[in-house]
């Protein structure tokens, strides 16, 4: 049944299933890294208006609605991937600097985002190969700031900044995710448009 | 030439220089200004501490005594510290240092050093040497990752950059009591915090906050030095030592982890959490000190133990254990070792058998002891065992326990069966124990049972029994006593045979008394006086005291008099008989009976049956019948009977504590309806309320009763009345009723005989209508008025007072008046009723012609007076037979009162 159901599914309907799936999977890691955050401040005894003062970590034009729905998605897929090799590093460098060896509800969070967050890139992945794009990261993993402070301070206070990076780039997830839908409806209906208005033509 | 001059010159010099000298030391303490000083100042420091260094200037060499230099720090030049270093003359010429650790990190402040020397009093001018503090950009906290230990007091500095505004600096987890924030510069802010609290996660922060919320921030690692404890240092192969010790979390990050090193050997032995480390040494019979070194950045612990090792072997535990050989009762093991000198050594192993959840521990001894046989094992069974050894000698440690090792023993005959016995009636109830699985030693195939009278013991009877059975009842003489043998038999032959002797029932035989007994923690707790017929010990059965008996029982040592009794079988609130026996050579004796519950139970309500009521004048009696045993589920230690009055809900309680009564009796009740219950009381509470309800109604019952007697008195009077009356009638009525003279008549004709009548009942005039035909016999007594009833007179009482009864119908029979004369009897007292007529010999005949034209005195319906008078009459007219005696003539022949006449009258009146 389910497989004569994907049978059936032309390339928007799929499109569509996976922006479902994703915006889904978006939305449960938005919960996700809120609660890492939340245990994080806890830990770290920081107040929840602690400001960084530096800029963003995560350098990707943000998505702009006068974006094509390809660039979209690949402007939203290069800054996930960018946030996950920043939560990869901020994970390595604590467990290496900070690391007590005990395993908490805080480093259970921690790789519960990460592995998220791994899914969330998989389905934008889908989206972006659908809607035609290039899956390349831009800026590459070695331009990336990726080493973090030697001070342990500012250390915690970089993942901390990857925290809120990742929270930051899930949020523009959904948003973008769920504008994606209608999107795709015009850009069907105007290429149905274009191709009768062609076969006019001939 | 030259040359002389110059020999010559060589004194001059020497005054010269000397000269010279002198001048100078006088210049030098001239103005109290040593020429003698420093040069070549250099202050260089890391963290927390600087470093001074320094030369002293060539003048200083003339100095003979020991040279002091004082140093001053300032800290954002505020003076801190002042210190003196002293130089003695060897000294002078080198290079001098100076550090010193303040307390505040480098970066913090700007740091200078004055230093000036001083001798005999006179000193040199100051020479300052300067580290500045940390200019940056953006705020800073320091010192930056550094480790302090817990108990410790440091300083953090909080650096801002020009036109910053400072909020406040903290640690998590520190009350402000333990923390004090300093200025130090404009822009330099110092918390000085007494760490007592070791980083939980990581490190601690010390945050320091700007205006508006900007954190920055350092880490600090608090905590512990190392903290060793209970080393013990031992060998396990005889090649090497073992230690092992215990020491606290640190608190410290990985990379700053304690250290362990033995023997003071330069190899890191071990890493903090491991606390066991082994080293390779020469094991001989010496005392030596084992010395074991920890470390971390915060401080350096050594620790010893002094010990023989040849004293603390602690064996590795054998290895392939091995069943050799197995038999229904031993087997025997063999292990190996891994140490070869273990073979050497004198050991002892313990034998863990395992049997079904139980340990039994066997030991064993030998050099270099690798086997060991298992004796007294149950056939037919399985173990399971491990071992583990020492040094016989010095007992340092049992190794650890081997890998464990199965076995089954072989098979063997079944053991001996417990018997017990069970008479009842004329039956005798041979029974036993099912043997366990430990007892039967392989399947029970069946059993055999002989029995024999002991008057005849030649004579054997002999059956089989189902292996399922564990039971044989055998209708025989019980007056004469049986021997019964019983046993096993399995695939391995029969058990040794158990015997028990049935005692004759002998009616005239000695009775035990029976005594209670209550269980505690669901087991009853028996003792009984050591009998001296007990030689093979006792025996304690018990069973239901009610209902069908499966007897059980239990064997008790003769050098034991109590026993705790248990049984899966007790059930609460149910009454058990337990009995003890002495085990003789013949039959068993019984010692004691006792009957009693494990736990008693509440009775149910509604124990007693039948339950009546009787009221005895102001009491009131309840009873019941007797409670059977099989109701009682405790011990009835009396009853309560309980009257709750309905009206004012008052209760009052009779009790007794005769556990035989039958009734109880509430006294000095009152008129009303009562709820009477009754209960049992038992060790657990009244319980088995039963409820009757009762209406006591003591005044009416009685004034019935009165009433009742006193209307059958008044019937049995008048009765006696009546028949004396009627007995002697015709004494009465010629008494009252003597004969009437028959009346003159003076006149003929229509009115010639005047018919007159005692009135003896009112009537109207108007119902007369005829006047009934009148025949005078002269004599002739008036005969009563006798209504067909026989009733003469009637009188009832009626509210509104006497009214004679009326009489409904009044048929006169025909009068004869006898003409018989009644004589006078003047001993009678004056009556009316006994009133004398001189005169009165006359017949007056009645004779009615037609019935209708009757003369009264019939009343035909009798209902005129009843109607007029609603039924009410004068007492005066109920003197029917009054006679005015004053107006009576004796010599007349009769005088009437016209009241009393009633004359005939016309219709047509």
């Amino acid at each position: 049944m389910a497989a004569r159901r994907t049978r059936g599914m032309t390339g928007s309907d799929l499109s569509r299933a996976t922006v479902a799936r994703a915006t889904a999977i978006a939305e449960l890691l938005r919960y996700e890294c809120s609660i890492l955050l939340e245990l994080y401040r806890k830990k770290e005894s920081f107040t929840a208006d602690v400001t960084v003062t530096e800029s963003r970590l995560v350098s990707v034009p943000p998505p702009s609605s006068q974006l094509e729905t390809r660039d979209k998605l690949w402007c939203l897929h290069s800054a996930l991937l960018q946030c996950r090799s920043f939560l990869e590093r901020a994970i390595a460098k604590e467990e290496e600097q900070l690391g007590g060896g005990k395993k908490g509800d805080y480093e259970t969070q921690r790789k519960m985002v990460k592995e998220r967050l791994t899914i969330l890139l998989i389905n934008t992945g889908e989206l972006l190969k659908t809607a035609g794009g290039v899956m390349v990261l831009t800026p590459s993993s070695e331009g990336l700031e990726l080493d973090g402070p030697t001070i342990l301070f500012e250390l915690k206070l970089w993942i901390y900044r990857i925290f809120e990076e990742v929270d930051y780039w899930t949020k523009t997830a959904i948003t973008t995710l769920q504008a994606l839908p209608s999107v795709i409806a015009k850009e069907r209906a105007r290429t149905t448009r274009v191709r009768s208005m062609r076969s006019a033509r001939r | 030439m030259v040359l002389v001059k110059g020999i010559m010159m060589i004194p001059w010099l020497l005054l010269v220089s000397l000269f010279g000298k002198s001048t100078q030391d006088g210049n030098g303490q001239e103005s109290g200004v040593l020429h003698c000083g420093a040069q070549n100042l250099k202050l260089t420091g890391s963290d927390q501490m600087i470093l001074l260094t320094w030369e002293d200037t060539p003048s200083c060499s003339a100095v003979q005594d020991v040279l002091i230099y004082e140093l001053e720090v300032l800290i954002a030049d505020k003076k801190e510290h002042y210190d003196e270093v002293a130089v003695a003359p060897d000294q002078i010429g080198s290079t001098h240092s100076w550090n010193w650790t303040s307390y505040l990190a480098l970066e913090c402040a700007s740091h200078s050093v004055r230093l000036r020397s001083r001798y005999k009093n006179h000193t040199s001018q100051w020479k300052q040497e300067t580290r500045p503090g940390h200019e940056t950009s953006k705020a800073q906290v320091y010192p930056k990752d550094k480790l302090f230990q817990v108990g410790s007091t440091a300083t953090f500095c909080c650096v801002l950059p020009a036109g910053e505004v400072f909020g406040k600096m903290s640690l998590p987890e520190y009350s402000s009591a333990d923390m004090n924030t300093t200025r130090i510069s404009n822009q330099t802010y110092a918390l000085t915090v007494h760490l007592n609290q070791a980083s939980k996660y990581s490190c601690t922060d010390v945050k320091c906050e700007l205006i508006p919320d900007v954190v920055y921030g350092a880490c600090a690692y608090i905590g512990y030095p190392p903290n060793v404890m209970d080393l013990q240092c031992e060998t396990r192969d005889l090649q090497s030592v073992d230690c092992y010790w215990t020491d606290k979390d640190s608190s410290l990050p990985s990379k700053n982890i304690t250290e362990y090193h033995l023997l003071g050997s330069p190899k890191i032995c071990a890493k903090w959490p491991e606390t066991r480390c082994s080293q390779e040494v020469r094991v001989d019979a010496r005392v030596r000190n084992w010395t074991l070194t920890a470390s971390n950045p915060l401080g350096e612990v050594k620790l010893s133990d002094t010990a023989d090792l040849t004293e603390r072997v602690h064996m590795f535990p054998p290895e392939g254990v091995t069943v050799l050989s197995v038999n229904a009762r031993n087997v025997s093991l063999d292990w190996k070792w891994t140490v070869q000198q273990y073979y050497n050594l004198s050991l002892i192993c313990q034998v863990n058998i395992i049997n079904h959840g139980e340990n039994t521990i066997s030991e064993h001894f030998g050099v270099g002891l690798n086997f060991a046989v298992l004796n007294d094992l149950i056939p037919n069974w399985t173990y399971n065992v491990g071992i583990r050894c020492r040094t016989a000698q010095h007992f340092w440690k049992w190794s650890s326990w081997s890998t464990n090792v199965n076995f089954h023993t072989k098979g063997d005959v079944p053991d001996a069966l417990d018997v017990w016995m069970q008479v009842m009636d004329n039956q005798i109830i041979t029974i036993w124990k099912m043997p366990l699985a430990n007892q039967s030693h392989g399947h029970i195939e069946d059993y055999e049972v002989t029995w024999t009278k002991t008057t005849q013991r030649e004579r054997q009877n002999r059956t089989k029994v189902a292996p399922n059975n564990y039971s044989l009842v055998l209708s025989l003489d019980t007056t004469v006593g049986h021997i019964v043998t019983v046993t096993a038999r399995n695939i391995n032959g029969s058990s040794s045979p158990s015997t028990i002797t049935i005692p004759s029932s002998n009616p005239d035989g000695t009775k035990v008394n029976t005594s209670s007994i209550i269980g505690s923690n669901g087991s009853f707790n028996l003792s009984w006086s050591a009998s001296p017929t007990a030689s093979c010990g006792y025996i304690v059965d018990w069973c239901p005291t009610l209902g069908n008996c499966t007897v059980e029982w239990l064997k008790v040592p003769p050098n034991q008099t109590n026993a705790s009794i248990f049984s899966k079988n007790f059930k609460d609130g149910l009454r058990y008989t337990l009995s003890v026996y002495a085990c003789t050579r013949g039959a068993p004796v019984l010692l004691q009976r006792r009957e009693g519950y494990v736990r008693e139970k509440k009775i149910q309500d509604s124990l007693f049956k039948s339950v009546k009521g009787q009221q005895q004048d102001w009491d009131y009696e309840v009873s019941w019948e007797p409670i059977s045993l099989r109701e009682q589920t405790a011990f009835i230690q009396g009853y309560v009977l309980y009257c709750l009055d309905n009206n004012n809900n008052k209760v009052i309680n009779f009790s007794t504590d005769n556990p035989e009564a039958t009734s109880l009796t509430a006294r000095n009740l009152k008129n009303g309806s009562y709820i009477f219950t009754v209960k049992a009381r038992t060790a657990v509470g009244e319980c088995g309320a039963t409820s009757i309800t009762a209406t006591l109604n003591l005044l009416t019952d009685n004034l019935i009763g009165t009433v009742f007697i006193f209307l059958a008195a008044v019937f049995g009077l008048l009765s006696l009345i009546t028949i004396v009356c009627y007995r002697h009638w015709t004494c009465i009525k010629e008494t009252v009723y003597p004969p009437i003279p028959k009346p003159v008549l003076t006149s003929t004709g229509e009115h010639g005989c005047r018919h007159f009548q005692v009135d003896q009942c009112h009537y109207s005039e108007a119902d007369i209508t005829d006047v009934p035909e009148l025949y005078c016999r002269a004599g002739a007594p008036i005969n009563g008025f006798v209504s067909q009833e026989n009733m003469p007179f009637v009188f009832s009482q009626t509210p509104k007072g006497y009214y004679n009864q009326p009489l409904k119908k009044f048929t006169p029979p025909p009068l004869t008046l006898p003409s018989t004369a009644i004589p006078s009897q003047p001993g009678l007292p004056s009556s009316p009723f006994r009133r004398e007529f001189p005169n009165a010999s006359y017949n007056l005949i009645m004779q009615p012609g037609n019935q209708q034209s009757n003369f009264c005195p019939e009343l035909q319906e009798a209902t005129s007076l009843e109607r007029s008078s609603d039924g009410y009459q004068p007492h005066d007219h109920t003197e029917t037979f009054t006679t005015n005696q004053t107006e009576e003539d004796p010599d007349s022949p009769m005088s009437c009162v016209s009241t009393y006449i009633l004359l005939p009258q016309s219709s047509s009146r």
